[in-house]
């Protein structure tokens, strides 16, 4: 009697790992099967300085940062998008091929423990993802990104400007 | 026979409201998946901004959970492996929920990623972790609702013999 009133449990059990199962085997085997198919393990790290540390950096934290001058803002996004408006004192590095000779012109200004954030717009725009992987890569320890940056910050009405910026 | 007369309009209402949850959530849940299925990458993509998961499961996750969400919809809709499925999208919705809520909590700024992962999809909200408090509260019913019968099932069965 026991077993009875015990085997709706074991049923949803077993047709529950049926379900992942299957879904399994039919996910990945269609991203096989895919032309554009994404790999397994994917490269999602940015690695910040300290271990345990997000890549992300919340708008209160990064709203700080800026108040203090103590980070570095890197706008991902098109060159026309930073005319039109961008994190006040922010500097223009757009995600594209071009990204490493741009990227030397202003290299060279950057100390290299400097807290960078990067950002681009709408929330999953991979833009700052990118660049901040790159600038990692080259050596900068503190890199950030403001997930949807220009939204965010200019919904919450932190200092903006237009225009070309600063020269490199 | 005299318990079927008395309780004849009770089990209707509750068959109504058994059919009405079932398809509610299997529409959702096909609905949910079919958009991720479409779009793996961008998926990934949102699920990597929950910053919850380790990076090396973000890929598996994001290329399996919306075939769960599928196929969970279409068993919903057709009616079959019901406590399997009413269990799984209870704790679906309680992990959907408790994602959503850490994240509005630390302040990330993120999209909900539930059923669009377009760059314009709406973003993670009080309002979207109500809505998954609904859906889970349906999910609940069904739940309870699957393993009543089946536990009446079982009673029946044990008078039976």
């Amino acid at each position: 009697m026991r077993n009875r009133e015990g085997s709706p449990w074991k049923q949803a059990l077993r047709q529950v790992s049926l379900i992942i199962l299957i879904a399994g085997v039919v996910g990945l085997g269609v991203n096989w099967l895919r032309t554009d198919s994404l790999p397994l393990v994917g490269d999602w790290s940015v690695r910040t300085g300290t271990a345990g540390d997000t890549p992300a950096i919340p708008l209160a934290e990064a709203a700080r940062l800026f108040s203090e001058q103590a980070a570095l803002f890197i706008d991902a996004r098109y060159e026309e998008d930073y005319a039109d408006g961008h994190i006040k004192g922010a500097l223009s590095l757009p995600w594209d091929d071009a990204v490493r000779t741009r990227f030397l012109k202003i290299a060279g200004a950057i100390p290299p423990d400097r807290v960078i954030i990067t950002y681009c717009d709408g929330e999953t725009c991979h833009l700052s993802h990118d660049l901040a992987v790159f600038l990692r890569e080259k050596g900068f320890k503190e890199v950030r990104e403001l997930v949807n940056g220009w939204t965010v910050w200019r919904d919450a009405g932190l200092p903006v400007e237009s225009g070309n910026g600063p020269p490199p | 026979m005299k318990y079927k007369d008395k309780e004849a309009t009770r089990p209707y209402i509750a068959g109504i409201a058994y059919h009405a949850a079932r398809w509610i959530l299997g529409v959702v849940f096909i609905y949910a998946g079919i958009h991720k299925i479409l779009d793996p990458a961008a998926f990934a993509r949102a699920v990597h901004l929950y910053q919850i998961l380790p990076d090396g499961l973000v890929n598996l996750v994001a290329l399996v959970l919306p075939w769960v969400e599928l196929f969970l919809g279409f068993l919903f809709v057709i009616g079959i492996w019901m406590p399997g499925a009413a269990v799984l999208s209870t704790l679906l919705f309680m992990v959907f929920m408790g994602a959503l809520s850490y994240n509005l909590a630390r302040g990330l700024d993120i999209g909900c990623g539930c059923f669009s992962t377009s760059p314009a999809a709406e973003a993670a909200s009080i309002r979207t972790v109500a809505r998954d408090g609904m859906f889970l509260v349906v999910s609940l019913y069904l739940l309870c609702a699957t393993f009543g019968v089946a536990f009446l099932r079982g009673l029946r069965k044990r008078g039976d013999s």
